[in-house]
């Protein structure tokens, strides 16, 4: 096929990609044409569709009543063996939790934030790797809130930040939406606030109003420790 | 089945995590891909493995559809076709990865676009008609069952290269029928 340009030869190639039958390096270099050339999408477009009539008289059958379930568990509940930071795809972030939480053990141990209790503070400072998007998360036990106050960056526009509990190997707990405000305050669940001690927060971006899913869905753009209450 | 604009407005809904839609879109749409799957692959259970991976990508690429020239429902059908016939062709070890097929990126059409598209479609199989019969036929197989230009050279003991012209003429035949 030495004539590419030949509109003609393109709209046979388009049908030959679209019925599958080039080779894969073939295929890989319509692709590649196909980047750059909208006329060549529209032949491709157009045999999709006209192909697509070949299944009109296919018969409709309904699949097992527990598919959407299997389908479900597949893309909204994980494994639970696969760590959580796998799972999160947050396994690179560990190094950076570290630091955070010696930089908070530092700031605790020096007494820098404490209250005047005997624990440290529930607090953590939740920020990207280039502090693109930091966010200071510290819990009241007296009013069972979470004061949220973000200090570098915010939601894209159209988006959502979504603060995130994750505690040991269980699934992320949604702790709220971040408000739009530079701070904001967010009820907490007792049961929830118990798991705050050594738990590690992520903000992750989000559809407006948060994941819709029960469970991060977007990138993960930021992360911080709490303290354990034996810091 | 909903209409193509409800279609549309699901799968713009799932690009966005809608799960609900999610659910709405599964229920208008899963007994056609369940359907194009067992015919594809003759075998319930791998159509049910297929049918589950089909509703995995479509949640996972709903996001890129807007920007795919596709109609919404062939998008779907494309999907679970070329899922479908990567799964016979695994099968019958014949190499091509098309699940990127799908995928590809371009411009949404115009409402015309639109249109005419749907008023080709229907027209397909009338222009498949004034094919001779193995050919019509192989472009069926092609589409239906996988088959490569080696397989379909072997089932109609021609060579190679006679085969692959035979077919890139009863393209450029069905090309020229459709836009009449």
């Amino acid at each position: 096929m030495s004539g590419d340009t030949d509109p003609q030869d393109d709209r046979v190639l388009a049908g030959e990609y679209a019925l599958g039958l080039l080779s894969p390096e073939e295929a890989r270099a319509f692709e590649a044409r196909m980047a750059t050339d909208p006329a060549l999408r529209q032949a491709y477009a157009g045999w999709a569709e006209d192909l697509a009539a070949l299944t009109d008289d296919m018969e409709e059958v309904a699949p097992p009543a527990d598919m959407l379930d299997r389908v479900d568990a597949t893309l909204f509940e994980p494994p639970q063996r696969r760590s959580l930071l796998q799972r999160l795809g947050l396994a690179w972030i560990i190094p950076g939790a570290v630091l955070a939480s010696l930089l908070v053990f530092f700031v605790v141990s020096n007494d820098l934030l404490v209250p005047d209790r005997g624990a440290p503070a529930l607090q953590a400072e939740v920020a990207a790797q280039d502090d693109s998007l930091r966010v200071l998360a510290a819990f009241d036990p007296d009013s069972g809130t979470l004061r949220v106050t973000r200090d570098a960056g915010g939601a894209a526009p159209g988006r959502s930040l979504e603060l995130w509990l994750i505690a040991g190997q269980a699934a992320p707990v949604s702790l709220g939406v971040l408000p739009d405000t530079r701070q904001g305050v967010l009820p907490v669940a007792s049961d929830v606030a118990a798991k705050l001690p050594g738990a590690t927060l992520a903000i992750s971006d989000e559809p407006p109003g948060g994941s819709p899913t029960g469970a991060p869905t977007g990138d993960v753009l930021a992360t911080g420790q709490v303290p354990r209450r034996d810091a | 089945m909903a209409t193509p604009e409800e279609i549309e407005a699901l799968v713009a809904r799932v690009a966005i995590g809608d799960r609900e839609a999610f659910q709405s879109l599964y229920a208008t749409t899963s007994a056609k891909l369940f359907g194009i799957c067992l015919r594809v692959l003759s075998s319930r259970a791998e159509a049910e493995d297929a049918l589950q991976e089909v509703y995995v990508k479509i949640w996972r690429n709903a996001g890129r559809y807007r920007v795919n020239g596709l109609s919404p429902m062939t998008w779907l059908i494309t999907v679970a076709r070329n899922h479908a016939i990567d799964r016979v062709r695994a099968r019958r070890g014949a190499g091509a990865d098309l699940d990127a097929v799908a995928e590809v990126p371009d411009q949404a059409p115009g409402p015309e676009a639109s249109a005419i598209r749907t008023s080709e479609r229907a027209r397909l199989i009338d222009c498949l008609s004034e094919l001779p019969d193995g050919r019509a036929m192989a472009v069926r197989l092609a589409y239906l069952q996988g088959e490569t230009y080696a397989e379909l050279a072997a089932r109609f003991d021609v060579p190679l290269n006679t085969m692959r012209t035979w077919l890139r003429r009863s393209l450029l035949t069905l090309r020229e029928c459709l836009s009449r």
